[in-house]
């Protein structure tokens, strides 16, 4: 059956790319301001109308990773020249890098990127983990209220965090978990686990039963047949239920600004508070941003195919 | 995927081990997120040096300050040994078990007598103990641009307008009427920048000082009586000036606080700003305040009665009852109050709240504003310091915020309803 | 336990994927433990190792949901029931004083209280805002981008970047956006000197807007996927029909589409009735959503009990509306 495009669709063509090219760029353009900002230097990064051209640095970068004061005299020249470059861009801006001894103190930032890092993938792995095995059972075997467990399971991703996070806190609070790695992966695994397991019930449902029958016919347990066959199939949909866990876990911004503190601080509560002691750092949030932002956009992009058809899998078959 | 699997926690357990604390002895302070921590941070990598003890200075910003550190307190959790805490937390900290009493070893080490009388009291005092060593004096001023007032242009046209020499505001009125000359929205220049931020104190604080001003108080602290006091004429009055004050602020300043004051002054938006003195070296360095060479500074002025007060700022230090190293803060509590150590933590940048290092010549010379921050020291008055101070806190902004910034209901109803609120929260029946 | 091969079998699988046993066609594997049929596996060869050595159907099944439940429960269940008992007393965690039991005090203060019920109409009026502006912006966004060009894998995972920006993130540079003094958006526009932030009714549009900047993505994809899925051959013969373009759209694009918009409404609603991060970052005062006032209650004001009798009151209403979101959804699905 041939295409039946009127006249009016063809045309339409290169105006609807043109369409979308300008959407897209407006619609990022806060993102490509971020970007921006985070290699400005600190003089322009405020300025109306805003700088479109100027020199980059990545001062930064520096300062996000080191811990400073403000200058209180002109820093002595012979120690300026001897200092490396890095240090250098910090007495330009007006400020000292604090040492002890000799060594250079490093902001919090790398740490709290760590815990980022820690609680994102083990809490990602255990909910997908959970989910899976989950959305399996309710898929292949009959249970009892299935659709109230299924409510049930649903509501637990309804409440605000706060609400859950009052009674946790208490309980926490027995069991020595406050301020722990181990407290925000247990949260984050549940709050994550609800959408895992809807994500991953569409996507099991999908998969034909008699791919499964099949393989016990040739003497395969229910395990081996599950390990085998079901999971290579539901690939697809375990990746896009990663790549959505990992970006919510990643950016979770409430539990972990009530529940932790030192020890276990993620980075999202502890980028904004890099507005500055004195003045704000819009340059040092936007590179602490950027650097931020890089895991889960690669890990996005990487896994970008699976994503686009394991929504459409997933999602249609409701 | 096995081997992954093993792999990846393997990776966990280590980066997990390692990122735990070491059995080597350390300390941890916690403060707020501002420049004194970090000159703090800079002393403090002195005792390291001396003792081979690691004090780390582990900071949040202000607007959470008051929040993580209860966290923790009510967690009864032991990651910081140390907190500088505000003069206001005093009441419910001390009560809720969680700073150690510190009255032995002041009266013992003698800082009652070496410290300034009024820092201890201030920072330190609740029911008759010692609960914290004073760290940090701090006190709310101003800083206005010294260009603009002495331009012969500006003080043309003031006088011939107000009647008087354009200079240093003597009273609320003058600062009131220059905030008014310099608010020109077409050129982009206003008159003043206030605190207005309610995530914390920072309204608060304003309003308290205009408040004081006025001859004003928040209430009997002592007997806890708030009817009559808080929403005495005085008090009306003065809410209605900082109302008129905050017309003369820039556009979108209702969450305003010290970077958006600072901020305000270097990008020339305002004449004058209102500021902790905490937060003034931002604007006396030249690589962060284009202007600071044509900056200058002034303590609180009177009010209308003669009375001078600023708001006070400032933290103690105390020791959590939870930690697990008192000893070792003791041992470090012990350095600090050394005559040699709070020089240099006044050369640092650090308010001493010693009194040898606070009026000595060379600390009033050692910055443009510390002049102005001795005469203010002197001025100061606080808040309340009971176990509610927080919910009152709340209630302060939730009340006021609205009325200030928006100008909705009067001064009159903002306050009857503030009594209500704080009448309920003390525990009073009327 | 014995295993033994007896009967045969027509089917695997009963319609609801059980596998049961038949007496049809091919051998079946019983295994019975003292005379009690266990469990039930489909066909093996006997002799099989493989089936001397698997795991029973029903063990499976527990093992792979219970877990799940049991966590679920531990970590949702118990401690709603702990801040019930909460919400019935007087109690301040940073206070030594034990808890005392004041019944339904708290709950008739909250009720009364016109600040609460006011964050109430608040974030009611956010969620209507925020969510109707993200459906019709991501799905404007999904009606543009469906169609075949260059690089549409690129564009559109760009176009998810800002569902992966951190909300705290967000909210801090799209203040600085809004700001009157410095920020470009007013400079873009050429509106001077206009404050989004400051008042209640431009604030919560600023955030609704950014917060609709941030999820149309999400609302995007899924509608994406639900019109890639409708069939071309439907377009075709609307086509030939001289169907006009808001017909063909009424009648065949809207109804396919719609239970994926469904979806994405009942998820978006569910996240925004939460919102916290944005509006707690970008403007406290001015846009007081219930978790925002739930969040100073708990953990600045340190009111316990009364939050927590707040956090349910909370939970009930959310289950409500969630309930008969679902109950249509269903619906939908039925039809």
């Amino acid at each position: 059956m041939a295409a039946v495009t009127s006249r009016g669709q063809r045309f339409g063509r290169p105006v609807a790319i043109l369409a979308i090219l300008a959407v897209t760029l407006i619609f990022l353009s806060p993102i490509l301001w971020i970007g921006a900002t985070a290699f400005k230097p600190r003089a322009v990064a405020t300025s109306v109308p805003p700088t479109v051209f100027f020199d980059p640095e990545v001062t930064p970068f520096v300062k996000l990773l080191t811990k400073r004061v403000q200058l209180k005299q002109p820093v002595a020249p012979e120690v300026y020249e001897a200092a490396p470059w890095w240090e250098k861009l910090v007495y330009d801006g007006g400020e000292r890098v604090l040492k002890v001894g000799d060594e250079p103190q490093l902001s919090q930032y790398p740490n709290r990127f760590l815990n980022s890092l820690i609680v994102s993938i083990v809490s990602t792995v255990l909910a997908v983990s959970m989910g899976t095995i989950t959305a399996y059972g309710f898929s292949r075997f009959k249970i009892k209220g299935e659709q109230d467990l299924l409510f049930f399971i649903l509501s637990t991703r309804m409440l605000p965090p706060v609400v859950v996070a009052i009674p946790m806190f208490l309980m926490y609070r027995q069991f020595d978990l406050t301020d722990s790695h181990i407290g925000l992966i247990i949260l984050y695994t549940a709050f994550n686990l609800s959408f895992s397991v809807w994500l991953m019930k569409g996507f099991i449902d999908e998969i034909p039963k008699e791919y499964e029958e099949a393989a016990l016919v040739d003497g395969y347990t229910r395990m081996q047949a599950f390990f085998k066959i079901v999971l290579p199939e539901a690939a697809t949909g375990i990746a896009a239920t990663a790549v959505f866990c990992f970006i919510t876990a990643w950016n979770e911004y409430a539990f972990a600004l009530i529940m932790t503190n030192r020890r276990a601080q993620t980075a999202p509560p502890f980028i904004p508070s890099q507005i500055g002691s004195g003045l704000p750092e819009w340059t040092v949030i936007a590179a602490g941003t950027v650097l931020f932002l890089l895991p889960v956009a690669i890990f996005t992009f990487l896994l970008r195919n699976h994503l686009l058809r394991g929504v459409t899998f997933g999602a249609i078959r409701k | 995927m096995r081997t992954v699997h093993k792999g990846i926690l393997a990776g966990i357990g280590l980066m997990l081990a390692s990122s735990t604390s070491v059995l080597a002895q350390e300390l941890t302070i916690f403060w707020a997120e501002w420049d004194p921590a970090n000159y703090l941070q800079e002393l403090v990598n002195d005792y390291t040096a001396e003792t081979g003890v690691t004090v780390t200075v582990q900071t949040t910003p202000w607007s959470d300050f008051q929040t993580k550190t209860f966290a923790e307190l009510n967690a009864q959790g032991d990651a910081y040994d140390m907190v500088v805490g505000d003069s206001q937390w005093l009441g419910a900290a001390s009560e809720g078990g969680h700073y150690v009493d510190l009255t032995k070893f002041i009266t013992d080490n003698g800082v009652d007598k070496s410290f300034v009388p009024a820092t201890l009291q201030y920072y330190s005092l609740y029911g008759d103990k010692y609960w914290s060593v004073p760290l940090e004096g701090d006190a709310n001023g101003w800083a206005y641009r010294k260009d603009w007032f002495e331009d012969p242009t500006e003080m043309a046209n003031f006088k011939a307008k107000y009647g008087y020499d354009l200079g240093v505001p003597k009273n609320y009125k003058e600062l009131t009427d220059i905030a008014e000359f310099f608010t020109r929205p077409d050129e982009n220049k206003y008159g003043v920048a206030l605190y207005t931020q309610t995530s914390y104190d920072a309204m608060a604080m304003g309003v308290e000082q205009t408040i004081f001003t006025w001859g004003g108080d928040l209430g009997d602290y002592a007997n806890k009586k708030v009817t009559g006091i808080l929403n005495s004429p005085e008090n009306i009055e003065a809410l209605e000036a900082y109302r008129k004050l905050y017309t003369f602020t820039p556009p979108n300043w209702n969450q305003a606080f010290f970077v958006e004051n600072n901020q305000a002054f270097t990008e020339g938006l305002v004449a004058m700003a209102m500021n902790y003195f905490a937060f003034f070296p931002a604007l006396a360095n030249e690589a962060t305040n284009p202007h600071a060479k044509s900056t200058g500074y002034f303590a609180n002025p009177p009010g209308p009665t003669g009375a001078q007060h600023a708001a006070l700022g400032g933290q103690g230090i105390s020791i959590i009852s939870y930690s697990k190293n008192q000893e070792e803060a003791y041992k470090f509590l012990q350095w600090f109050i050394r005559d040699d150590v709070q020089q240099k933590w006044a050369d640092l940048g650090g308010y001493t709240c010693s009194a040898a290092v606070l009026n000595s010549e060379g600390f009033l010379k050692a910055t443009p504003y510390n002049q102005a921050f001795a005469d203010s020291m002197k001025i100061v008055k606080d808040f309340w310091a009971v176990p509610v101070f927080a919910d009152m806190l709340f209630q302060m902004n939730d009340r006021l915020h609205p009325y200030i910034t928006t100008g909705e209901g009067t001064a009159k109803d903002a306050l009857d309803a503030l009594v209500g609120d704080w009448n309920k929260t003390l525990g009073n029946d009327s | 336990m014995r295993w033994s091969a007896t009967g045969t079998r027509r089917s695997a699988t009963t319609p609801d994927g059980v596998p049961t046993t038949d007496r049809g066609a091919s051998p079946v594997l019983i295994c019975r433990h003292q005379g009690v049929r266990l469990a039930v596996l489909a066909t093996l060869d006997s002799g099989s190792r493989a089936a001397a050595r698997g795991w029973s159907d029903l063990a499976i099944r527990n093992a792979f949901i219970l877990p799940t439940i049991a966590f679920l429960i531990v970590f949702n269940i118990f401690p709603l029931i702990y801040s019930l008992g909460f919400s019935f007393t007087e109690y301040r965690v940073s206070l030594q004083k034990p808890a005392e039991f004041i019944g339904l005090q708290n709950y008739a203060d909250l009720l009364s209280d016109p600040a609460i019920w006011r964050s109430f109409t608040t974030t009611a009026q956010y969620v209507i805002v925020s969510v109707g502006g993200q459906m019709i912006v991501g799905f404007g966004l999904a009606l543009l981008l469906n169609r075949p060009f260059k690089f549409k894998g690129l564009v559109t995972t760009l176009l998810m970047l800002p569902m992966m920006l951190s909300p705290a993130v967000v909210g801090l540079f799209w203040k600085l956006l809004y700001d009157p003094s410095w920020g470009p958006i007013n400079y873009a526009l050429g509106i001077g000197k206009f404050e989004w932030l400051s008042n209640r009714v431009n604030a919560l549009f600023a955030v609704a807007i950014t917060d609709i900047w941030m999820w149309s993505p999400f609302v995007m994809l899924l509608s994406l996927a639900g019109l890639s899925a409708i069939p071309k051959s439907l377009y075709e013969a609307a086509a030939i029909d001289r169907a006009s373009w808001w017909y063909t759209f009424r009648r065949i694009t809207l109804p396919l589409v719609s239970p994926l918009l469904l979806i994405a409404l009942i998820f978006r609603t569910m996240e925004a009735f939460k919102a916290f991060d944005l509006p707690f970052i970008m403007s406290t005062a001015s846009v007081e959503t219930i978790a925002i006032k739930l969040y100073q209650m708990a953990f600045q004001g340190w009111d316990t009990g009364r939050a927590s009798a707040l956090a349910y009151i909370v939970l009930i209403v959310v289950l409500c509306i969630t309930n008969i979101y679902v109950k249509y959804l269903n619906r939908a699905k039925e039809r």
